[in-house]
């Protein structure tokens, strides 16, 4: 199965972290990068992925206002946020945004690649985490 | 013959993201991963890392007491701490726990390369802001800033900290003294002496305390609605 991913957070260590994850599937492409919400809209125009891996926090526009400006315009991609906010609440947000997808990212390495295929379906795939105390 | 690196941080996706980097440059290696301070504790005494590479904020036992742990260890291990503050606090103690490299993770795709190098070669390294605030020190006290005393920290003992650190992070006596191979009524000895020592009155003190002097980190959900703006990560 081809999947082509844009992945936008504004951390270079993340981004490798989630560039080396989702490269190791055969057929999954990592067709670019973004570090904010602004160069994700760009990038999304420009590179028409399949799946978008979209951080929350994020200088100049944030994740939420991104997805939810994107939608506006597209249905395409699909969106998967990978974020610190362990929380129902903006999980809610974000799926209201337009997200068909939330992953907590202490758990990202566990559950990243299961939620890129589920959406990559059309299918919604959330998970949080009880663990408060994690730092980035 | 390789220049071995253990690397320790509590996410995954960002050990991942290290050890591509890392592992980018010939010659070098991780030879071991760890998720928080005591694991990383039990590799470096197991595996002799010549660079140990520690996220301060991890959980059980944070990046500053697992450098002040790993040098009372072994003086010789050539440490670089990975932050997301430059607080003068926090760059005051993690030079003196030990460390000899303090890289921003903001930034750690482009300073991590050479701050390994820099250790390798004996030398210091620091994010470019830290080495001005070092430069700022040395001029105005006439001695670096490493020399200095972090304040408002009274001296709790290793062992006080990191049981400051556990019972911070919600963890009961019992869950302590587990974790630590104590007893219980040790767990609360200590436990008893740390609130004494710092003046503190609850465990709502002590999480509070531990927070403003960066034992643990927490992450607060921010109002991204009426904040689009935030940097934070």
């Amino acid at each position: 199965m081809t999947i082509r991913i844009l992945i936008v957070d504004d951390h270079p260590v993340v981004r490798q972290g989630l560039k080396t994850l989702l490269e190791g599937q055969s057929g999954w492409e990592v067709v670019g990068e973004a570090s904010d919400g602004l160069e994700a809209l760009d990038k999304a125009d420009i590179l028409q992925p399949d799946v978008m891996v979209l951080d929350i926090t994020m200088p100049r526009l944030n994740g939420l206002e991104a997805c939810r400006l994107l939608r506006r315009r597209t249905p395409r991609p699909e969106i998967l946020f990978v974020t610190q906010h362990d929380s129902p609440q903006m999980m809610r947000e974000a799926l209201e945004a337009g997200a068909r997808g939330y992953v907590v990212k202490s758990n990202a390495a566990r559950d990243l690649l299961e939620a890129v295929k589920a959406v990559s379906q059309h299918r919604v795939f959330t998970a949080l985490t009880r663990d408060t105390f994690s730092s980035y | 013959m390789k220049l071995r690196i253990l690397l320790a941080d509590d996410h995954e996706i960002v050990r991942r993201g290290l050890c591509a980097l890392l592992q980018k440059h010939d010659g070098w290696e991780v030879c071991g991963e760890a998720s928080d301070g005591r694991e990383a504790l039990e590799l470096a005494r197991r595996l002799k890392p010549d660079v140990v590479i520690l996220d301060i904020g991890m959980p059980n036992l944070n990046g500053l007491a697992t450098t002040r742990q790993m040098m009372q260890l072994d003086p010789n291990f050539k440490i670089i701490v990975l932050t997301i503050t430059d607080s003068d606090q926090v760059i005051r103690e993690a030079l003196n726990a030990g460390a000899r490299g303090f890289v921003l993770k903001s930034d750690a795709a482009r300073d991590l390369e050479s701050a390994v190098e820099a250790l390798q070669s004996k030398r210091m390294f620091f994010t470019p802001r830290v080495n001005d605030l070092v430069l700022a020190g040395f001029l105005e006290k006439g001695h670096a800033i490493s020399s200095s005393e972090p304040p408002n920290l009274p001296a709790l003992t290793t062992r006080e900290r990191e049981i400051t650190q556990l019972l911070a992070e919600g963890k009961s006596s019992k869950e302590v003294a587990s974790l630590l191979n104590l007893s219980t009524k040790t767990v609360e000895t200590h436990r008893s002496n740390i609130m004494r020592k710092l003046s503190l009155h609850s465990i709502r003190d002590l999480v509070v305390y531990a927070i403003k002097n960066n034992i643990i980190q927490i992450d607060v959900p921010l109002d991204v609605k009426s904040d689009p703006q935030s940097t934070v990560a």
